[in-house]
């Protein structure tokens, strides 16, 4: 079954059209989040559920302007900068905290890019991560960060530059 | 790394996260946030309940020195909206 399908269900409070709209969509909101919270699988997790629940409450206003996928993306990153406010100073996490996946050099590449992604400011790494591994346009992602595009734009051009410098750095 | 490299690396999926925990745990919190509004009418209506049994034993008190002025009527209401009470809170306990 399709989204908007699902959709129409969903908003007259049918769970099980949710959950198949959640399975669906759970797999990159909470690797989004994860990239946020440095790796922090909890965390990432707690956000994705709070994002999730959120979702079920206000799914009656979804009016379908944007991709529901956009519409979960732009939930997912309030709640990590609501969460991000309300963090103590001492829980800053400086370091990627997620497993370091075994095997292949592709692998090394994913850890250190990972680890790259924690030098950089939460709009950079949320709009490198929307525009690049999760194939949203410009306009898309500029939506879903609720940020003007030109913003957008000059997060995406500063994020890369600091990958960039990070990841050429290293042996 | 040059611009292409960075791309391709930027570009690649996330990685794919198992549905089953995660949704199971969703559906449990949509299901208490869905028997939210049944909770809070219980506990309205343990409060009222509360009320109405302290105005019985007011009525109760009061009715102990004026024995011939005895009014059935007011037992009898307060006996009425006791028992709605106490379906109402049962209602609600089995929709929580």
């Amino acid at each position: 079954m399709d989204d908007p399908t699902l959709i129409a269900r969903a908003v007259r409070k049918d769970v099980a059209a949710f959950n198949a709209l959640a399975r669906l969509h759970q797999s990159k909101v909470r690797g989004l989040l994860l990239r946020l919270t440095r790796g922090n699988h909890a965390t990432a997790d707690d956000l994705a559920q709070e994002t999730f629940l959120e979702a079920w409450r206000g799914i009656g206003n979804f009016r379908g302007d944007s991709a529901f996928a956009t519409w979960l993306y732009r939930i997912a990153y309030s709640r990590f900068l609501m969460h991000a406010r309300k963090r103590k100073p001492d829980e800053q996490l400086d370091d990627w905290q997620g497993e370091a996946p075994s095997g292949e050099a592709a692998t090394h590449a994913r850890v250190d890019l990972e680890r790259a992604f924690t030098k950089l400011s939460a709009p950079e790494a949320a709009a490198l991560t929307m525009c690049f591994a999760l194939g949203l346009s410009n306009t898309e992602a500029a939506e879903a960060l609720d940020m003007p595009l030109g913003t957008l734009k000059s997060h995406v051009l500063r994020g890369r530059e600091k990958l960039k410098a990070i990841l050429g750095d290293q042996p | 790394m040059n611009d292409t490299d960075l791309d391709a690396l930027l570009s690649t999926p996330l990685p794919e996260r198992d549905a089953g925990e995660f949704t199971v745990l969703l559906m449990e919190k949509i299901a208490h946030d869905q028997a939210r509004p049944a909770r809070i009418l219980s506990w309205i209506t343990v409060g009222l309940l509360t009320v109405i049994v302290a105005a019985a034993c007011l009525y109760g008190a009061q009715m102990m020195n004026h024995a011939a002025s005895f009014n059935f009527a007011i037992p009898s209401l307060l006996t009425l909206l006791t028992l709605a009470l106490s379906v109402a809170v049962m209602q609600s306990a089995r929709e929580g």
